[in-house]
């Protein structure tokens, strides 16, 4: 055994066996934001499709901390969080068309990940977009509803804007809800779940991280 | 045969044009079977491809 070989031993022995991935912090944002996302689909859905309850207190109420939250998401993202590791990069778009062509039995494998993959990265772009232009619509038919702290102003856009308004949030809510049927049907697949379960206990194993991850393009120990 | 509405209005009571007022809960099931297609082809290509390459 050379000295070489000896000193990779030992600094596997040396390196811990749970690799952090999702920080408590991050995790409870997620748990929140999905109580908050499905709150809303049910109270949005449920009376369409013929089970009547009072649903608009539980609807904009609940609209409101995910308001918060996708604010604190934002702040936390820009200031203490690596952006860039959300963003799609040429690895990425490499690695996606590997894949693509492996699919018809060409091609060689695709590349390791960093800490989020291509469709990833994809996923969370389409939800941003959805739940922010979701946000921005809701807050201005907030105006619309008598609430604690202000009256009721449906004067304030002429008719056929806030229409308008309403057609933004009814498609964004919509489009939501296949989103989100896709973001559970990876999160339960077997070959994701090293990641999904990290979104529970917050690490994933050592052996984990050497299968997927590309240590070039996620270091494990500044997660 | 009627299409699919893609948007809801309601009837002007001072009989102008109809008002826009949001998009056709008619379209839901539609968003939700592009969710299920979605699902059901990539389950399939993934057993079909997947298992060439194991």
């Amino acid at each position: 055994m050379t000295v070489t070989s000896l000193e990779a031993s030992a600094a596997a022995q040396a390196a811990p066996e749970r690799v952090r991935r999702h920080r408590l912090v991050d995790r409870l944002y997620h748990w929140a934001m999905a109580a908050c996302v499905l709150t809303l689909m049910a109270t949005a859905f449920l009376p369409i499709v013929g089970i009547k309850f009072e649903w608009l207190t539980i609807h904009w109420t609940t609209g409101l901390v995910l308001t918060a939250l996708v604010f604190f998401h934002i702040v936390r993202a820009t200031i203490w969080q690596h952006l860039a590791r959300m963003m799609i990069d040429l690895a990425d778009i490499g690695n996606g068309w590997r894949g693509f062509m492996r699919l018809f039995g060409s091609g060689a494998a695709p590349g390791k990940q960093g800490k989020y993959n291509a469709a990833q990265k994809l996923y969370h772009a389409a939800a941003a977009v959805l739940v922010l232009a979701l946000v921005a619509s809701g807050l201005l038919m907030l105006l619309k509803i008598d609430t604690p702290w202000w009256r009721r102003n449906p004067y304030l856009l002429a008719d056929d804007t806030w229409g308008l308004v309403y057609v933004l949030h009814d498609f964004a809510a919509m489009a939501l809800v296949t989103l989100v049927m896709i973001h559970i049907y990876f999160a339960v697949r077997p070959d994701e779940w090293w990641a999904s379960r990290a979104m529970f206990r917050g690490w994933i194993t050592r052996r984990e991280y050497d299968a997927h991850i590309d240590r070039g393009r996620w270091q494990a120990d500044d997660a | 045969m009627d299409g699919v509405e893609l948007f809801r209005y309601s009837k002007s009571i001072y009989g102008g044009s109809d008002a826009l007022i949001g998009a056709s809960w008619d379209l839901l099931p539609w968003f939700v079977g592009a969710g299920v297609a979605f699902i059901v082809v990539h389950a399939i290509a993934m057993a079909i491809f997947g298992r060439r390459h194991a």
